[in-house]
């Protein structure tokens, strides 16, 4: 029993560690300090946690040393939130329960309001009114995106839309307008003529798996349908309209007119797909990788354009000093100048209403019609349903639902258990803090 | 202790000097307080340490399972009794996740130990350049799962990866790695036991340089075969090498995190690679629900135990049989 008595201390002691490590994820359910922390507690520079969208961390460095330069005694850090926005809000989360909060933070169209559901972010209406900063120059549908019980919780930064790309060349081989489709369903006369052309081993049109935003996608296909995923907390997708548009996924998957990857654009620019539904903020990329002659499109479906992308938030805890500074930081980054800087970089959307007046972003524009049709199709555009953007985990289940429609599955059956896991969490989760 | 020890040989020898004294030993009470408190001195830091950092959690982990805890919301956690765990076991991807968990774990413990000991065989001989063989065999373990996982994303790339570049000077189509299930965990595994393979390897090649060479040299006067030699002969003296990686790399394998999340992010089709870790991930950062997700963790734990107790009871009985 010696051996026994020691061996099993060892191996329980591991097991606990394991067990402890996980604990550690979950957190102990600490409150964060009230004076704020990073740069707050150390009266140090404004923390800004950006995961950089569109490649923009160059960009996002000189509208802070713009920033500095016009308001003196206010500097900032640029700091790595993560590679995606939902890593920025993971790590946001693990703020929140470590008490250490940035200044400001980039929250997506997905991770905003499960903070502000939860307090965690400050209105944004008196800290704007109280500097004197006004909010009508915005444009209307993407600062009402983050509206919740009358009071705006962040300010649109990077937002995007999604836009139809596709390959010139093989367009015209296949003998097709040089257009995007009107719509899915001229999209599906179309399709053979792309796949014929494309050849064995390329495809019609590359679309994000479930794991990479395919969901954001689909919104624009159950739209043109005429369907809904959810209205407002009802979860909608077995709705026969939205179920045919997942039938109308899963036609496209079958007849192999459609492939799904990680990231579309790259086998978008590598000449493998003939056409790929992508964001406006990759647009940047595509251009510099893409050796051919592509073109942009709307959309299929008047009228049926999700937005997307990402604002910029302020933590509730900071001090009254801190958010003083942080809003003025974040109406500077979000103003028109910063806007058509960022813009122009990135191929993001301009989220000012004036900016479509500035001469430099007229100018490019015209030399870039591409990112025209990106800006031009703002006005196309609707805020997505809430069983995605609203209900924490809302992507990645409608991603994993939509997955399994693309491999085969029954798509009433999958939408019927989707409807039945989206309406528990609102259930539970979101009517109780309403 | 016996009077009677093993020679090196295996023979019986008798043990010299006078016998042991018979009775209880003398009292020294100052010198047992001294090693009392030298013992404490040296254990109550660590036990300190342990308790602030891994049993309280562990117990904070614990109570939280019972609980709606949304990451989010840190002080706003109700309780919810045992309803986290009754809608574990009646989930309908329980029985995917767990599945996934076993065949990722117990396939990578025992492929990266096989194939450990294999090339610790290997490379235990005197052979030119094994120094730096064995140089990089291990250096994939010091590599982060997370620049592994990134990396071997191009290795599997069913459009542009080195695997379909192979596949395709045969005329043979690549599998969607990615897309496909079965391949998903496949990929996955795959990349672990890669990594993974310089560490059983290590270890068994410090276990086998430290072995008995008189146990070789009496197997060859015998005429053993090769086979019958590592059967009879290096297998029993890696048994405490083989249950010590069997309990480490299991422990190791079930708390993957890094790689998953790089590779697949627990899919395809939501649940495809998805284990009971990258499930508390899962469902406390993405999904927000934290007592759920310590639910997920303290069932975990109570697996691990279970195994953990069980390999220690099988070793124990091999021991003194």
């Amino acid at each position: 029993m010696k051996d026994l008595t020691r061996r099993g201390f060892l191996g329980l002691a591991g097991a606990a560690g394991v067990a402890a490590g996980l604990a550690a994820c979950a957190g102990t359910g600490s409150a964060p300090s009230a004076s704020g922390g990073g740069g707050a507690a150390a009266g140090g520079p404004l923390q800004f946690w950006s995961n950089h969208p569109g490649t923009s961390k160059d960009t996002e460095a000189k509208l802070i040393e713009a920033f500095q330069k016009a308001n003196p005694g206010i500097t900032v850090s640029l700091i790595d939130g993560g590679k995606n926005y939902e890593e920025v809000a993971q790590k946001f989360n693990a703020a929140l329960a470590g008490g250490q909060l940035p200044d400001v933070i980039v929250a997506s169209d997905v991770t905003w309001f499960n903070f502000a559901l939860n307090k965690q972010l400050a209105p944004l209406d008196d800290l704007l009114a109280a500097a004197g900063l006004k909010t009508d120059d915005y444009v209307d549908a993407l600062y009402n995106d983050y509206k919740f019980n009358g009071k705006h919780y962040a300010l649109p930064f990077a937002r995007s839309t999604p836009l139809f790309y596709y390959n010139k060349a093989m367009w015209t081989a296949a003998g097709l307008p040089d257009r995007g489709p009107t719509t899915w369903d001229e999209f599906k006369e179309w399709a053979p003529k792309l796949a014929a052309v494309a050849g064995a081993d390329k495809v019609a049109l590359q679309l994000a798996d479930g794991s990479n935003y395919l969901d954001w996608y689909f919104q624009n296909m159950a739209w043109s349908m005429g369907g809904q995923l959810s209205k407002e907390w009802t979860a909608t997708a077995s709705d026969p309209k939205t179920v045919a548009a997942g039938q109308f996924l899963q036609d496209l998957a079958k007849n192999k007119w459609a492939k799904f990857s990680k990231s579309p654009d790259a086998e978008f620019s590598a000449g493998i797909a003939a056409a790929c539904l992508q964001s406006t903020g990759t647009l940047g990329g595509i251009t510099k990788n893409a050796k051919f002659e592509f073109g942009t499109a709307f959309l299929p479906g008047d009228g049926a354009c999700p937005t997307g992308g990402a604002g910029v938030a302020i933590p509730a805890g900071l001090s009254d000093e801190r958010k003083k500074n942080a809003v003025k930081f974040i109406e500077f980054l979000t103003n028109t100048e910063s806007t058509v800087t960022f813009t122009q970089a990135t191929g993001y959307m301009p989220v000012r209403k004036s900016a479509l007046d500035n001469e430099a972003e007229k100018a490019f524009l015209e030399k870039n019609p591409r990112a025209k049709v990106a800006v031009q199709q703002l006005s196309k555009t609707r805020s997505q349903d809430n069983a995605r953007v609203l209900v924490p985990g809302g992507g990645a289940r409608i991603g994993k639902a939509l997955d399994q429609i693309a491999q085969g599955g029954d798509v009433a059956t999958v939408f019927a258990a989707l409807d039945k896991e989206t309406q528990a969490a609102i259930d539970s989760q979101i009517k109780p803090k309403l | 202790m016996s009077v009677m020890e093993s020679s090196a040989l295996g023979a019986p020898a008798v043990r010299s000097g006078p016998p042991p004294p018979v009775g209880p030993p003398p009292r020294r009470s100052g010198t047992d307080r001294r090693e009392w408190l030298l013992a404490a001195g040296l254990l109550l830091p660590n036990l300190a340490l342990l308790t602030m950092f891994v049993y309280r959690p562990l117990i904070d982990n614990f109570r939280l399972s019972f609980t709606d805890y949304n990451i989010s919301a840190p002080t706003g956690a109700n309780s919810v009794g045992t309803a986290n765990y009754v809608e574990w076991f009646g989930r309908d991807d329980t029985r995917t996740i767990v599945g996934n968990t076993i065949i990722f774990t117990f396939a990578t413990v025992i492929i990266s130990m096989v194939l450990g000991l294999a090339l610790a065989l290997l490379l235990d001989q005197k052979l030119r350049g094994r120094n730096v063989v064995r140089s990089l065999v291990f250096a994939p373990f010091v590599v982060s799962g997370a620049a592994i996982g990134v990396a071997f994303q191009f290795v599997f790339d069913p459009s542009f990866g080195l695997i379909r570049d192979l596949l395709s000077r045969v005329g043979a189509s690549t599998p969607d790695f990615f897309q496909d299930s079965t391949w998903a965990m496949f990929m996955v595994t795959t990349t672990y036991i890669w990594k993974n393979l310089g560490y059983t390897f290590v270890i068994y090649l410090a276990a086998l340089q430290g072995r008995r060479i008189d146990l070789d040299e009496a197997a060859e006067i015998d005429g053993a075969t090769p086979w019958t030699h590592f059967r009879r002969v290096l297998l029993p003296q890696l048994r405490p090498t083989t249950f010590f990686l069997s309990i480490t790399v299991l422990l190791n394998s079930v708390q993957v995190f890094d790689l998953i999340y790089a590779q697949t992010r627990g899919g395809p089709v939501g649940t495809g690679t998805t284990t009971l870790v990258f499930q508390v991930y899962q469902e406390t950062f993405v999904n927000m629900r934290a007592g759920y997700g310590a639910t997920v963790a303290t069932i975990m734990f109570l697996i691990l135990l279970t195994i953990t107790f069980i390999q220690v009871r099988v070793m124990d009985r091999g021991t003194k049989a």
